[in-house]
């Protein structure tokens, strides 16, 4: 018996939840919504809720993880415990910290971080809700909170997930494509002005030709994320008189 | 009332030098002020332009093109562009003026919090009178070191009053051009007021609530045009209600 394939983009191009394969979900920034931070930031993208402080550049402590040559970035990314259906431990588990890992080495790309030595730059995520690309949604929020802050940055870091499901592909996966049998999915963060790509992380096998298409798309995206980041911190200042 | 005295006499000569050191701000901010329309925000990583121009702060040259580092203004000139940004942290620089808190005393000398990175030291041998845990000094940075450890020197104390912390980079908008802000708060408040670099502000007699008031909103509204003329008709308006 066969079961009937999955159809995840359907004649008009149109995806299960009505958008097109190089369409984000909806994204919404605001900037400086925690006062005693440095920097922060809360950002919606689709059904995922992130917030995100900087705080620092400040003294590190234990004294011995200073770097005298340039600032260290300390990056927490944590899923809160009702962000998934099922309750997630919210002892920091392998996933937490490799994204952690993974995502300040992203930021170093991007900070001008020799300008503070001996310093730390601490950086939290929290992730409220999720539907697939948290890691990216996270990232994205971190930067816009690291200009907050007022750190010196090369650029900002945006992203986007690109992959495949159904023999199509598509940018910005749900969960439902992403559990699609055949679905390829990877995170891909770039510093859009020099196309600079500072993550790349991939579940799934693609071939060289697809992946080559899939990157084209998945910078294209990330352009777009960049917009509304821009505008999310040109938007603080300006208005109010 | 000695202290009093001391105390006014300290701001003639903290003024005069901030005064020098603002100059350099203003002179900047100035022509950015003027046609106010253009003023422009700019975020990290923002193309400024593909001309060649001399640096200035919070700016970066790649590949031929000058691109912000920070968020903040665009201050433009022919041969001459930088970003004043609208937040950060304070970083020592020679010939500031600061004001600090001590936090912690050792055998030879004091901790002082500038607001900067790490407390700074201060030798007991290099000041007479004993100080203690959460005075509010001024001091001079004489020297900064490249992990941006400031010396400091000329350390003076005051005596009672408050400490209000604003973020450093609006400090410039808090004395504004030629002092003109720190007379319009002086006088219309009657405050003992010193600022210092670091984004420490000491408050003393006076109206003092008003003073607060009225620096905080200098802070939210630093961005903003006419500044000077608002707060005067702030202080003015407000004048006995906070008494």
């Amino acid at each position: 018996m066969k079961e009937k394939e999955a159809e995840y983009v359907n004649r008009e191009g149109k995806r299960l939840d009505g958008r097109k394969v190089n369409e984000l979900r909806a994204i919404k920034i605001e900037v400086g919504v925690i006062p005693s931070a440095a920097g922060s930031c809360y950002l919606e993208w689709g059904y995922n809720k992130v917030i995100a402080a900087v705080q620092g550049p400040r003294e590190v402590l234990p004294r011995h993880m200073a770097d005298p040559y340039k600032a260290i970035i300390r990056y927490t990314y944590r899923m809160a415990t009702f962000s998934v259906s099922e309750r997630k431990n919210p002892k920091p588990g392998k996933r937490d910290i490799e994204i952690s890992m993974v995502s300040a080495k992203a930021l170093e790309k991007a900070a001008f971080l020799e300008k503070f030595p001996n310093t730390a730059i601490d950086v939290f995520v929290q992730v409220l809700d999720s539907n697939a690309g948290t890691r990216i949604a996270a990232l994205t929020a971190a930067s816009v909170a690291m200009a907050d802050a007022g750190i010196p940055m090369k650029d900002l870091v945006s992203g986007t997930a690109v992959g495949r499901a159904g023999g199509k592909l598509m940018i910005d996966l749900t969960k439902e494509e992403e559990d699609a049998p055949d679905a390829v999915d990877a995170a891909l963060a770039i510093l859009p002005n020099s196309e600079e790509i500072v993550l790349l992380q991939m579940d799934g096998i693609i071939s060289p030709k697809e992946w080559r298409e899939a990157l084209k798309m998945g910078i294209e995206g990330s352009k777009k994320v960049y917009e509304f980041q821009k505008e999310a911190l040109k938007k603080k200042y300006s208005g109010d008189k | 009332m000695d202290k009093a005295i001391e105390v006014k006499s300290m701001h003639a000569v903290h003024a005069g030098k901030e005064a020098e050191k603002e100059e350099e701000f203003n002179a900047e901010s100035s022509q950015s002020e003027l046609n106010e329309k253009e003023k422009k925000i700019v975020v990290p990583g923002e193309l400024l332009t593909d001309k060649k121009k001399r640096l200035g702060e919070h700016v970066y040259l790649r590949e031929g093109k000058i691109f912000s580092d920070s968020l903040g203004f665009v201050s433009e000139s022919e041969a001459f562009i930088s970003v004043v940004p609208l937040q950060g942290v304070y970083t020592p620089r020679a010939g500031d003026v600061v004001v600090g808190i001590i936090s912690d005393e050792k055998h030879n000398g004091y901790l002082v919090d500038i607001n900067s990175f790490y407390a700074n030291f201060i030798l007991k041998s290099s000041r007479g009178p004993v100080l203690k845990l959460n005075a509010v000094v001024s001091a001079k940075v004489f020297k900064v070191s490249e992990l941006n450890e400031a010396d400091l020197g000329q350390v003076r104390q005051f005596y009672g009053g408050e400490i209000l912390r604003v973020s450093p980079v609006k400090v410039p908008r808090i004395i504004g051009k030629n002092n003109s802000m720190l007379e319009v708060l002086r006088n219309g408040t009657n405050s003992n007021i010193m600022v210092g670099r670091n984004g420490y502000v000491w408050i003393k007699d006076g109206n003092a609530a008003l003073a607060v008031k009225a620096i905080k909103k200098i802070e939210m509204e630093a961005h903003l045009s006419n500044l000077t003329n608002r707060i005067n008709d702030f202080l003015i308006e407000n004048k006995e209600v906070n008494k």
